[in-house]
């Protein structure tokens, strides 16, 4: 048990959540001292339960967790604080108006008779900051500070705390490549000071980039230790997902017609006195995919809400095939035929206690194919469900389970069948595979292009930036709440040429942007 | 298969909350009464045996004692599933009550569609009252929570109004109305005095509507939509403000239509001066029942049983009536505590996972091959 060279052992790790999902199947996860540890595996494959439960977030069904040679318990965070775990999760834990300091000290404050003693905390800060090298500016407000700075913060917070072995949530999801790099220095860094990482990810380059040895996760199993330097990325990624991916998308070049989606010069100022949406115009046409990159938080959002009435504008049009559908019930504009996969599923996509079937018909059971006078038509009904079941291949018992039940790709699936089953127009795709593994998202891809391709116009809004390379037949990038850039043909796109459009630093001309309105 | 078990885990969770219950409440028997276990064969097994034999009288005062709470209950299951927390039920049975009261009276036609008149019009009013704090609600936001609960002492001061200054009967010693016209009275189902009424079929004939409703209509299929998720309604292009109000006014119909019954059917006259509690039980049988429909007789009649013990026993031995109030109360606190019984419910689920583990490691050369 003793073995010193471990410095985490999790032995036979099986997690059953309430709903029934066995997250995790007899899982070995071992760490050496010292190393950069990758934990890779799809969205679902069980690593965020793994670590969870070394983080004392949950509890493990069967198993047992050793550290540093000894059998521990973790029962909350603050255990696994005390033996040295830290986490840093993929959506910050910090508190956005407190400053830079106090988010440090939160909790273990010092003091100063009854007062916090807040020198002291800019200066614990300061300290630390120096000793890492994880530049932060002390007094600055959380609200204030760019993604790269909150997750420096975020990790001196555990070091602060005596974290000699920190988790990483998908750290590199919300950094740009300038911040990634800097990030990877300073784990680097961290590394040589003698503290173990483990770094959850399903990026390969970075884990070829910055790591020693990888346990790759496959449907809450383990599928193994590899020493990084002796697997390549194909082989990873077969283990990974259990067979060769080809995340191309084949399509046959699109044949654009008529303009089925016109937004004119749309506004919006949120509640924060924020302009999300500045003078936006843009077309979409049949036969075609539009695709938005951009940044999250950028004005994409907003636009969504706005197309289908779930927020209205100050200012501007929307018309559907020549019709306004701005201020429209969701019912009108559905029946001009748009349809849309929402941002997230759990938010508008789903009933979550309902059935699968009672999610699939929620847009058409008034409809008079499924209503015998004043009743349902249930034979009709659980046809539609049973068809749709298969032709999107939900994995599921029948119909008549609880849809929350699935897993999120199973979910998405039900969401994205009910929307594109009901003879789209427009079919605007919020994220359309966010979070869910690679076999329904290539599936949901396809789809994608199949309706394109059979005369719907699509508006794809994705912070995926090969998804939205990938698919699309044509790209504007957002910033600030306006376009950027347009891209008549995305084959000639790459990152480098995305990242300056997407951070700002370029802007095509007026005239160059204008063309996406096919006037 | 995890379903049936869940289902079972259910009923479990239930039994075992009544027990707690029954066991919380022998201890205040033992405490309280000389003579406990003559007190509890009164509680548990007098409303069914007296003397050794069953007693029919006892079994129709108790199904006669369930007519009413099983519409309040009904109502609650409607209103409760689009996640509208409106607590009119209460005032609506003694409008409701009241209202048919007066039409059985004054518009008597003098043949038995008197009934199905003062019923109707009775259950109509009644829905045009929720429709108030609906509208408030959908319309400005108002808590209906706040605004119907308001509502049941604004109706029952109204109601107090008219019956103490237009409609009593002088010539009566406590304030009453005029006995309502023999036409207008619900039938007795059964003779002699337990008052066992037509209305209980009613009630039972109304309890399948309510399910049909709610799990084979559009209407009732959009109510439980709005209450799981309102986005999603909104989202999928149901008419969410609408359906939300339409759910409570169903609600007052049909704890209107409760309250007439029960006076059409029960009284001479209508005679009640204050709320009559229906309402309330009603949400106790609608939260026994889960909000569906189909188990509010079910557990309407368990809160009847219990209420005809606590009297039996309140009535011969040294208990207070009171006792029933607090069995409900310990129940209800076990069946809101969504904790109960969360260890074996963990229990469960583990085993269903690893049935399902086993069946697809068995399965699984078959399903790679079908793939491929």
């Amino acid at each position: 048990m003793g073995n010193n060279e471990y410095v985490v052992q999790m032995q036979g790790i099986t997690k059953v959540y309430p709903n029934g999902v066995a997250a995790n199947q007899g899982v070995d996860f071992h760490v050496k001292r010292g190393e950069i540890h990758a934990l890779m595996g799809e969205n679902g494959a069980g690593k965020s339960t793994l670590m969870k439960m070394l983080f004392g977030l949950e509890q493990p069904t069967e198993g047992e967790i050793i550290v540093n040679g000894e059998v521990v318990s973790l029962t909350s965070p603050t255990v696994a604080i005390s033996k040295g775990i830290g986490m840093v999760h993929q959506h910050f834990m910090l508190v956005p108006s407190l400053t830079v300091a106090e988010n440090m000290v939160l909790g273990m404050e010092p003091k100063k008779g009854v007062f916090i003693d807040y020198k002291k905390a800019v200066q614990i800060t300061e300290e630390y900051a120096k000793k890492y090298n994880l530049h932060v500016d002390p007094n600055a407000k959380i609200i204030d500070i760019p993604v790269g700075m909150k997750q420096k913060v975020e990790i001196l917070k555990a070091l602060v705390r005596g974290a000699k072995i920190l988790i990483l949530d998908e750290p590199t999801a919300v950094l740009t490549t300038q911040e990634t790099a800097e990030l990877f220095k300073e784990l680097v860094s961290l590394k040589e000071q003698g503290y173990t990482i483990i770094f959850i990810s399903h990026k390969l380059k970075e884990i070829k980039q910055i790591t020693d040895r990888l346990t790759i996760m496959r449907g809450g199993k383990s599928m193994g230790v590899y020493e990084t330097a002796g697997i390549t990325e194909q082989d990873i990624s077969r283990l990974m997902v259990g067979r060769d991916v080809i995340l191309t998308v084949e399509k046959e070049k699109a044949q654009p017609t008529d303009v089925v989606l016109k937004v004119r010069d749309l506004e919006y100022t949120d509640s924060w006195n924020r302009k999300m949406l500045d003078k936006l115009s843009f077309s979409v046409r049949k036969g075609e995919i539009l695709g938005i990159a951009g940044v999250e938080g950028n004005g994409q959002r907003e636009l969504v809400e706005m197309l289908f009435h779930l927020n209205t504008p100050d200012a501007g049009s929307v018309t559907v095939n020549g019709k306004n559908i701005l201020g429209m019930p969701q019912r009108k504009i559905r029946e001009l035929g748009v349809s849309l996969i929402p941002e997230d599923r759990m938010v508008y996509g789903i009933a979550a206690s309902g059935t699968i079937e009672e999610n699939m018909i929620s847009d058409r059971f008034d409809k008079k194919k499924f209503n015998k006078g004043m009743l349902f038509n249930m034979n009709a009904i659980h046809k539609e469900s049973n068809e749709l079941i298969a032709d999107y291949k939900v994995l599921c018992k029948s119909y008549k389970q609880e849809i929350g039940m699935l897993s999120g790709g199973n979910i998405q699936k039900v969401v994205v069948a009910r929307e594109f089953s009901s003879d789209p127009k427009l079919i605007i795709a919020d994220q359309p595979t966010r979070g869910i593994d690679v076999g329904a998202t290539e599936f949901i891809r396809k789809k994608l292009v199949e309706l394109s391709r059979e005369g719907a116009a699509v508006l794809l809004v994705s912070a995926d930036l090969n998804e939205v390379m990938e698919l699309s037949d044509s790209l504007v990038v957002f910033y600030n709440g306006n376009i950027a850039a347009y891209f008549e043909d995305t084959s000639v796109l790459n990152d480098e040429i995305m990242g300056e459009y997407m951070l700002g630093l370029k802007r095509q001309s007026d005239e160059e942007i204008r063309r996406v309105c096919h006037e | 298969m995890n379903n049936r078990r869940m289902f079972m885990f259910e009923i479990i969770r239930g039994a075992a909350a009544i027990l707690v219950a029954l066991i919380v409440a022998m201890v205040f028997i033992f405490i309280c009464s000389d003579k406990p276990f003559e007190a509890l064969r009164y509680m548990l097994v007098a409303p069914l045996i007296t003397n050794g034999s069953i007693s029919m009288n006892s079994i129709y005062t108790i199904l006669a004692a369930m007519t009413p709470i099983i519409f309040t209950g009904l109502a609650v299951c409607v209103m409760f599933s689009s996640n509208q927390f409106n607590l009119g039920g209460e005032g609506c049975v003694m409008l409701g009550g009241f209202v048919a009261a007066l039409v059985g009276i004054y518009w008597s036609t003098g043949t038995y569609l008197d009934i199905v008149i003062a019923v109707l019009v009775a259950s109509a009013a009644c829905a045009a009252v929720l429709y108030i704090p609906a509208v408030l609600k959908v319309k400005l936001g108002a808590s209906e929570m706040v605004s119907s609960l308001m509502m049941n002492y604004i109706i029952m001061y109204v109601v107090l109004h008219f019956l103490n200054h237009v409609f009593a009967d002088g010539s009566k010693g406590s304030v009453q109305t005029f006995p309502f016209a023999a036409t207008a009275k619900i039938p007795q189902l059964v003779a002699g005095g337990s008052k066992l009424t037509w209305g209980f079929l009613i009630a039972l004939l109304f309890t399948l509507l309510v399910a049909l409703f709610m799990y084979r209509m559009r209407w009732g299929y959009s109510i439980r939509m709005i209450g799981i998720n309102e986005n999603f309604a909104k989202y999928s292009g149901m008419k969410v403000g609408a359906v939300i109000i339409l759910s409570q006014v169903i609600g007052g119909f049909l704890s209107g239509m409760g309250g007439a019954i029960e006076v059409l059917g029960r009284y001479e006259t209508f005679l009640w001066r204050d709320l009559p509690g229906h309402g309330w039980t009603g949400i106790t049988v609608a939260i026994l029942a889960k909000n569906n429909p189909i188990f509010i007789p079910v557990a309407a009649f368990f809160i009847s049983y219990l209420n005809r013990g606590c009297t039996l026993m309140a009535t011969y031995c040294d208990v207070p009536s009171e006792m029933v109030d607090i069995i409900q109360a310990v129940i209800f606190l076990f069946f809101a505590a969504e904790k109960f019984l969360a260890k074996y419910r963990q229990k469960l689920v583990v085993a269903g996972a690893k049935e399902e583990i086993a069946q697809k490691t068995a399965s699984t050369p078959k399903a790679e091959g079908g793939e491929a």
